[in-house]
Formats: C-alpha cells, structure tokens, sequence
C-alpha cells in the first residue's frame, strides 16, 4: 500500500502542476487524471467510468479569477483509487470524491492566502537586489507548495483510508446505492447548468435548445454534433458578417 | 545576411521564454495579487538582460517592483501581454527619457481583462466543453481513446495560442491587437466557439443525464411514455433549467450539490425518479 499511496501521490503532483506549471492543458480533469489511476492501480476501465461520471459534474465548474470551485482534481484521484482498491461502483466513488472535493477547496483557499504573504518577503528580497530570490518564491517555492498541497493529502488518505471505504461500502443499504445512482445522474444537470450559466445569452440560447433537440429527437452522439456545430458555425459566419467583411479580411481570420 | 539569422535565432529563444514561463504563470498564486509573481517570473530574464549594467541597479529594482503589481490572465493569451511588455521593457531601456514606465503598467492592466475574458471562455468553455463531451462519449464505453483525444484537442489551440500570442505580442504589439479588434475578428471567433460549445453541452444534456421516472397507474398508464409523447428527454432538460434557474438566483455551491445528493436519494427512495 505504501507504493501505492507513492505512485497516486506523484499522480496528483502532475495533476496540479497541469494548471501551475503547464498552463492549464486540462490534465487535471477527471477524466484523466482518473484514468491515470486506473492505468497506475492496473484497472483502465475503472478508471474511465469513474472518471467519466466525474468529468460530467466538473465540466461546468470553470476556474475563473479568484472564484475556487470544489477540486474535482483530487477528488477524484482519490475517489478513483477507493473506486478500484475496494471495488465499489462508479456512483459509490462519486459520492465519495464530493466530499473530498470540497475539502481539497478549503485546502487550496488556505494556501492562496498564505501565498498572499509572498508578496511581502519579494518586495523585501529586491529591495535587498536578491533578484533571483524574489522569482525563486514563484518557480520553486509556489510550485512546491502547490505540489505538496496534492502529494500530501492523497499519500495520507489512500495509506491510512483505504480499509476504512472498504467496510463502509460492504455495509450501504441497496436504497441509498439506488439512491446514489439517482443523485449521480441529477449532479450533471448541475454542472451543464453551471456551463451555461458563463456561456449563454439570449442571443445564443436557440444553438443550446437546437444540440439538444437533435440529439432528444435524432439520437445523434454528441461526436455527431459537434461535427454539424462546426459546419453550421462557419455557415452562419458566413452570412452574418457577410456584408460586413471584404474577402479579405476572411484571410485574415483564416491566418489567426 | 548571418546577422538577420542570429537575430531570428535570438528572437526564437525569447519567443519560448515568453511561452514556457507565461503556462508557469499560476504557480504561486495567491488571493492578494493573484498571478503578479508569476508574471514577474516570466519578465525576468529581460529585465536582468536591459539592466545587466551593475549601475542600472536602481531602475532594475525599479522595474522588478513595477511587476509585482496585480495580475490576472489566462496563461495562453497572457504570453501576449508578456511579449509586449518585455518588447516595451527594452524599449524603456533604450530610452528612458521619451518613455514613460507608467505606460507599461497601464498596457497590462487594460489588456489582461480582455484577454482573460477571451482565454477562459474559449480555453474553459468552448475547448475544454468539446474536448471532454467527446471524451466522455469513448470513455463510457470503456474506449481509452476518451481521455488521449481530449487532451489532443485541449493542446493543440493551447500551445498555438500560446507560441502566436507570443511572438505578435512582442513584435507586432499594438497595432496587431487594435487591427483585430476593428476588423471585427474576435467578434467573429467568439460566435463560432459559442455556437460550438452551446450545441455540444445540449446534445450532452439529452445523452448523459440517464434520469426517467418509474411513476404509473396500474399497468396502462406509465408517466415516462407519455412524457416520451411530447418530447423525448423532457426530464433531463427540466432539471437542467431547474439548476440553471438556482445558480441564477445565487444559491450557494454547497447548497446545490446538497440538493443535488439528498434530493436526488429522496426522488430514488419515493420511486419519483430512476437512474
């Protein structure tokens, strides 16, 4: 168990140096970082279920200026890790990772405040021409924070926890496990509805009803959408700024 | 001829400069100035390159303190912001009479909002919508081609974005983000990716919220296909609007995804709803 809780403790280090370190390439979204530990504990498709009931919740939750939404990140890396060391379903690890989600936030809350107090000890160090100490505070002292802040909890919790989700899973009652799957299908319109909520205008709202009446009415895969969606856009394109534009400013669109 | 190529040469480092260290923005942020260290990381090998001068100590002190300031940007386009400071950081260098150092704070300032606003909606909303709806779509089915395409698709207009933003930043600048913006292009960039986003999370809304209810009387009458009679997905789409309608009204995080786990276990218990 010990190299266990190694290997998805280093796990969550590249998950949260995706968005320090990387630019946010969105390696830390469910879908992969659970499918990371379903390759990592030797169970892929564990990893993908549990990482695809997760990544329809955090879809939506979009990380914008200081707003901290719940780190779906390390829940679930942790979630997916219980999901396949104790066998419970995809919906078990759901309501497993919510929790942990939340608490991973308030983690991430403190450590944004404490980084406040880096300001401070820059200002001090160019004062005294220490120029390598002041960006030192950014590349090695943030980013090692931010790791520890992931490397810690995970290593804790997948070491000393595992035993303990094994036994509470062995005794759920069938109606909450029903009850849980319910609630694991309600979640998703939450984060749908978060997604919308940053996207839409009145402008906007028929293309959302249109990708959602085609694929009710048609059964069209969402891969099937998104193909039609990009042929449409660029047909509308074409006849809304029609007039507007000469040809040659669609060369300058097609160089962007 | 050779200086124009050590030129390009030296033009390519800083353009990877600028772009490793603006997707190393976020690794030390904080509440009070968000990502003013990251940017200071980012700008200082110009600023140690124009002031390399030990009597240039006060001014390059000077400027190091001008970007500690707050900033906030989504690291793709902030490689924009980035490579048109430092092409004014060498600028002021050059001329510290007719240049004023103020002005560089001000570009920051005004360009960050924009591009933030820009970045996150087309990075988090459209690309990252896209890349994961097809993901969810393979991995659901077990297919590991899920997670390897949406992290394809999530590189790709990332490192572009990233690498263009650089270098127009630092060279073209100005005039570049000016000529856009009066030509209407962003405008037009914008409403392709929401038509595309918009159209993909409805098609996911009607494929991956599995509710339906197991309501009926006696064995004739069966709630769901009467449902089914006036619109396929009628469940799905309702409770979407429902959410939608909640974080309208501001109700708190916490308390949604409580309503979402206790009411979705009680719908379950009182065989209102099934999954």
């Amino acid at each position: 168990m010990l190299y266990k809780a190694l290997i998805l403790g280093i796990i969550g280090i590249i998950v949260v140096l995706d968005s320090r370190f990387f630019g946010r390439l969105n390696v830390e979204q469910p879908l992969i970082a659970s499918t990371l530990v379903g390759i990592a504990l030797g169970d892929v498709t564990k990893g993908l279920m549990v990482g695809a009931t997760l990544e329809l919740i955090s879809l939506g939750l979009v990380n914008v200026g200081a707003a901290a939404p719940p780190d779906m990140a390390m829940g679930s890396i942790i979630a997916s890790a219980f999901a396949i060391l104790s066998g419970a379903s995809a919906q078990t690890a759901l309501t497993i990772a919510i929790p942990i989600a939340v608490l991973g936030q308030m983690l991430g809350i403190v450590i944004r405040m404490g980084m406040s107090s880096f300001n401070v000890m820059a200002n001090k160090y160019i004062d005294e021409g220490k120029f390598k100490s002041a960006t030192n505070l950014h590349i090695i002292w943030g980013m090692g924070l931010y790791a520890l802040s992931y490397f810690i909890p995970i290593f804790v919790a997948i070491y000393f926890g595992t035993n303990l989700v094994k036994e509470i899973v062995s005794i759920i009652p069938t109606w909450l496990t029903s009850g849980l799957t319910v609630a694991s299908a309600v979640l998703p319109a939450y984060g749908f509805a978060l997604l919308l909520s940053t996207m839409i205008t009145k402008k906007m709202a028929p293309y959302f009803f249109i990708g959602f009446l085609i694929t009710a009415y048609a059964n069209i895969s969402v891969t099937g959408i998104a193909l039609f969606a990009i042929l449409i856009a660029i047909l509308l394109d074409q006849i809304i700024y029609k007039d507007k534009s000469s040809s040659k400013d669609d060369d300058s669109l097609d160089s962007l | 001829m050779s200086e124009d190529k050590s030129l390009k040469k030296e033009n390519n480092k800083k353009y990877w400069q600028f772009f490793w260290r603006s997707w190393a923005i976020q690794g030390s942020w904080n509440y009070e100035r968000q990502m003013n260290l990251g940017f200071l990381y980012g700008i200082a090998p110009t600023l140690d390159r124009v002031y390399k001068d030990p009597k240039d100590i006060d001014k390059k002190k000077a400027a190091y303190k001008r970007h500690l300031a707050f900033y906030n940007c989504t690291p793709q386009t902030s490689s924009f912001v980035l490579g048109l400071s430092a092409s004014m950081e060498e600028q002021l260098a050059k001329n510290p009479d007719d240049f004023d150092p103020e002005s560089i704070s001000a570009v920051k300032s005004s360009l960050m909002g924009p591009l933030s606003g820009i970045g996150d909606s087309f990075f988090q909303g459209t690309i990252k919508v896209l890349a994961f709806g097809l993901g969810i779509n393979f991995a659901q089915k077990g297919n590991i081609l899920g997670p390897i395409l949406a992290l394809i698709i999530c590189f790709v207009p990332a490192y572009l974005v990233t690498w263009y933003g650089a270098k127009w930043g630092y060279t073209a600048g100005n005039q570049f983000l000016t000529k856009l913006n009066s030509e209407g292009a962003m405008d037009r960039v914008m409403f392709i990716a929401g038509v595309v986003g918009l159209m993909v999370i409805g098609s996911m809304v009607s494929s991956m919220i599995p509710l339906t209810t197991p309501l009926h009387m006696g064995t004739t009458f069966k709630l769901q296909s009467t449902l089914n009679t006036i619109m396929p997905k009628l469940i799905p789409i309702s409770m979407t609007m429902f959410m939608y309608w909640l974080i309208n009204k501001k109700v708190n995080t916490g308390w949604i995804l409580a309503i979402c786990i206790i009411g979705g276990i009680l719908a379950s218990v009182f065989g209102i709803l099934k999954a």
